[in-house]
C-alpha cells in the first residue's frame, strides 16, 4: 500500500489520528445496535423496562439470564424454521449453479441460432423486480396447488436466481479458450461429456461467487416467502422471526433472543466466508 | 453492453461450429448431437425462468389492464375482461400513491447522495490512509448488510419504540425529551437505510480502488500533486464507471425497498412511511384484494426504475466517460 514510511511529519500523524477516529466512529455506529441487541437478550423484559442501556444485572435484583433463549427457541419453533431455511438455501444454490452453468456453456460454446433471443431474455431478467412478478406468482402458485408447499417456494427461488447465474456463468465460460472444447470434440467427446469433465471443474471460482450471492440472497429473502406460505412448518427463518414483531412485540426479552437466534447463522457464515462474500458483492455489482 | 456481448457470442459460436464440423468431418450425427445437447443444457433453467419471471412479468401487465377479481381466470362466474387503463387513472388520482412515491424518492436521494458518497469516503480512507486493520474495519462496517432485513427492522423498531432505548439515549443529552408522534417519521427509516447499506458501497469502491496502480499516484505525488489533485485527476476518473453502476444499483434497490419498512413501520403511522411496494402489497394482500390496481402499481414501478436508470446513463454520457 501507499505507506510513506520516511514521512513522519506532524501533519501525517494528525491525518492518521483523524483517519482512525473517523473509522472508529463508523465502526461503532455499525455494530453498536447489534451489541445492544445481544446485551439486552440476556435481560428479562421487566429488567429491560428499567434498564435499557446498561449491562444485565446493573439494576438491583436482576442478573444475566438465558431464560429468553429457552422460551424463544420453543415458541418460535426455531428447529423447523432453521431446517426449512437450510433446505431452501441449499437446494436453490445447487440447482441455480447447475442449471445456469449448463445454459451458460451452451450459450458460450455451442452454436445455435436461438442463443441471442434466449440469452437476451435472461439479461432482461437482471432488470426485473420481484414486485412486478409478486402478484402473478402468488396467483399461479395457488392455481397449480403449490401454495404453502416447499416446492412452491423452491421453484420461484430457482427461477429468480437464474439471470445472475447465466450472466456470471456466460461471461466466465466465454473466457475459457475455444481450443479446449474443440480438441475434446476432435477426440470424439460429446458436449455433455465436455461440460462434465472440462467446463464444470474449471468454473469453480465463479461458482463460488455465484454460490455466495445465492446463499445470502435466498437465506434472507422475505417478501416472496411471506406471501407464498402460511404455516410454520413451511416458513423460513426470516418469516418465522417476524412473528416476534407482531403478537409478541412487547415481550422484549423473548423478541431480542429470537432476533439473536435469527442472525447467528448468517453472522457465522459471514465471518467464515467474509473474503469470498466481499469479492462476490463486488462481482455482483457489475451488472447494470 | 448486452448487444455487444451477444454479437461476440454469436461469432465465437459460429467459428467453433465451423471448426468442429471441418475437423469431425461434419457428420450428421455430430450435428444432431450438437442440437440435442444444446437444448438439454439450456431448457431446464430456461423453462423455470420463463415460468417464474418472464411469463409473470407479461401476465402482470395483462392483469393491470383487466378487471380480475380472483378465482378462475376463464370459465368462472366472472370471466376476466380487459378494461384498459382505468386502474392506472384511479391510481394517479390516489393521494396515497403520491405519498408512497415521495417516500421512495427520499430513499433514492439518501441512497445516491448518502450511501454512495459515504461509502466512497470510507473506502478512500481505507485505501489511501496508512491504516492498520483495514480488514477489520471493512468486516465490521459491512456487517449490517449480511443480516436479514427482517431482523434489522425489528431491532430498530424496538430501539426507536417510545419505550425503547432511543428515548433513554436522547434523555442523556436532553432530560426533558418526551417520545411522541414524530413529525417526520420517515427520518428514522431513512437513517436505518443509510446505516444498513453504506457498507455495500464501501465494499464495491474498495474492490475497485484496489485495481488502481498505486505507483501512478505515487509518481504524481513526487511530481508535486496534492492529495486532492490525485483524487480529482487519477482516482475519480478511474472510478467513474463504478460510480454510475453504484448509482444504478442504489436507484433500483431503493425502489424495491420493502422488507425493512414492512417490519419496521408497516407504512404507518397513517401511511406516512409507505413506499410503492408496500402500497402495492396493501392493494393485493390486505383487505379485499384489488389485483388489477396492484399490478398497475408494479408496472409503474418498473417504468420509473427504467426511466431513472436511463437518466443516470444519460448523465454519465454527458459528464463521465473518461474511463
Amino acid at each position: 500500500m501507499s505507506r510513506i514510511k520516511d514521512d513522519n511529519s506532524v501533519g501525517t500523524r494528525i491525518g492518521m489520528a483523524v483517519t482512525y477516529i473517523v473509522l472508529g466512529i463508523f465502526t461503532v455506529l455499525a455494530i453498536y445496535p447489534l451489541i445492544w441487541l445481544l446485551i439486552n437478550s440476556f435481560k428479562t423484559t421487566q429488567e429491560f423496562q428499567l434498564n435499557k442501556l446498561g449491562l444485565p444485572g446493573s439494576v438491583e435484583g436482576y442478573e444475566w439470564t438465558f431464560v429468553n433463549y429457552k422460551d424463544a427457541w420453543v415458541r418460535g419453533k426455531f428447529p423447523i424454521l432453521i431446517l426449512n431455511s437450510v433446505i431452501y438455501t441449499a437446494v436453490t444454490t445447487v440447482v441455480v449453479i447447475l442449471f445456469s452453468f449448463m445454459g451458460s456453456f451452451a450459450f458460450a460454446k455451442i452454436r445455435n441460432r436461438a442463443t441471442p433471443a434466449i440469452h437476451g431474455s435472461f439479461v432482461i431478467g437482471l432488470l426485473l423486480t420481484l414486485q412486478s412478478i409478486m402478484v402473478p406468482l402468488y396467483l399461479m402458485v395457488n392455481w397449480v396447488g403449490l401454495y404453502n408447499t416447499r416446492l412452491g417456494v423452491l421453484i420461484p427461488y430457482i427461477g429468480i436466481g437464474m439471470p445472475m447465474g447465466i450472466y456470471l456463468g456466460t461471461e466466465y465460460i466465454k473466457s475459457i479458450p475455444d481450443a479446449l472444447v474443440e480438441s475434446a470434440r476432435i477426440d470424439g467427446a460429446t458436449y455433455l461429456r465436455i461440460f462434465r469433465s472440462i467446463i464444470a471443474p474449471m468454473a469453480a471460482p465463479v461458482a463460488t461467487t455465484l454460490a455466495i450471492l445465492t446463499v445470502t440472497g435466498t437465506w434472507n429473502e422475505f417478501m416472496l416467502i411471506n406471501i407464498l406460505t402460511s404455516t410454520d412448518n413451511i416458513k423460513s427463518l426470516p418469516v418465522g422471526v417476524q412473528k416476534f414483531a407482531g403478537a409478541l412485540a412487547t415481550d422484549y426479552g423473548k423478541q431480542f433472543a429470537a432476533l439473536v437466534i435469527g442472525l447467528i447463522p448468517m453472522l457465522a457464515f459471514y465471518l467464515v466466508f467474509r473474503k469470498e462474500i466481499t469479492k462476490g458483492v463486488a462481482a455482483g455489482a457489475v451488472k447494470g | 453492453m448486452s448487444i455487444f456481448s451477444k454479437k461476440k457470442l454469436g461469432a465465437a459460436g459460429e467459428e467453433l461450429a465451423l471448426a468442429t464440423q471441418l475437423k469431425t468431418g461434419g457428420g450428421a450425427t455430430a450435428r444432431k448431437e450438437q442440437i440435442v445437447s444444446y437444448w438439454l443444457l439450456v431448457l431446464p433453467g430456461f423453462l423455470i425462468y420463463v415460468a417464474v419471471m418472464a411469463f409473470p412479468t407479461v401476465f402482470s401487465i395483462f392483469l393491470s389492464l383487466s378487471d380480475y377479481k380472483g378465482g378462475k381466470l376463464f370459465g368462472g362466474p366472472n370471466p376476466v375482461k380487459l378494461v384498459g387503463f382505468g386502474y392506472y387513472s384511479k391510481m394517479f388520482h390516489d393521494e396515497y400513491f403520491y405519498l408512497a412515491l415521495k417516500n421512495n424518492l427520499y430513499i433514492v436521494l439518501v441512497s445516491v447522495f448518502g450511501q454512495i458518497p459515504l461509502g466512497f469516503f470510507m473506502a478512500y480512507i481505507l485505501f489511501r490512509g496508512m491504516v492498520r486493520g483495514r480488514d477489520f474495519f471493512q468486516t465490521m462496517i459491512y456487517l449490517p448488510c449480511v443480516i436479514s432485513t427482517v431482523v434489522i427492522g425489528i431491532l430498530w423498531k424496538a430501539f426507536f419504540a417510545p419505550t425503547g432505548a432511543f428515548t433513554d439515549l436522547v434523555r442523556i443529552f436532553n432530560p426533558t425529551y418526551e417520545a411522541g408522534l414524530s413529525s417526520h417519521p420517515m427520518i428514522k427509516v431513512l437513517f436505518v437505510i443509510l446505516w444498513m447499506y453504506t457498507g455495500t458501497y464501501l465494499i464495491i469502491f474498495l474492490a475497485n480502488l484496489q485495481k488502481i496502480d498505486v505507483s501512478v499516484i505515487e509518481a504524481a505525488k513526487i511530481d508535486g500533486a496534492s492529495e486532492i489533485q490525485a483524487l480529482r485527476y487519477i482516482i475519480l476518473p478511474a472510478l467513474s464507471g463504478v460510480i454510475v453502476t453504484s448509482a444504478i444499483l442504489a436507484i433500483s434497490g431503493s425502489l424495491k425497498s420493502f422488507d425493512l419498512i414492512y417490519v419496521m413501520t408497516a407504512g404507518g403511522p397513517a401511511n406516512r412511511t409507505s413506499v410503492l411496494s408496500l402500497y402495492m402489497y396493501d392493494k393485493a394482500f390486505r383487505g379485499a384484494p384489488n389485483y388489477p390496481m396492484a399490478n398497475a402499481i408494479s408496472t409503474v414501478m418498473v417504468i420509473i426504475s427504467f426511466l431513472l436508470i436511463g437518466l443516470t446513463k444519460l448523465v454519465e454520457r454527458k459528464f463521465g466517460g473518461r474511463e
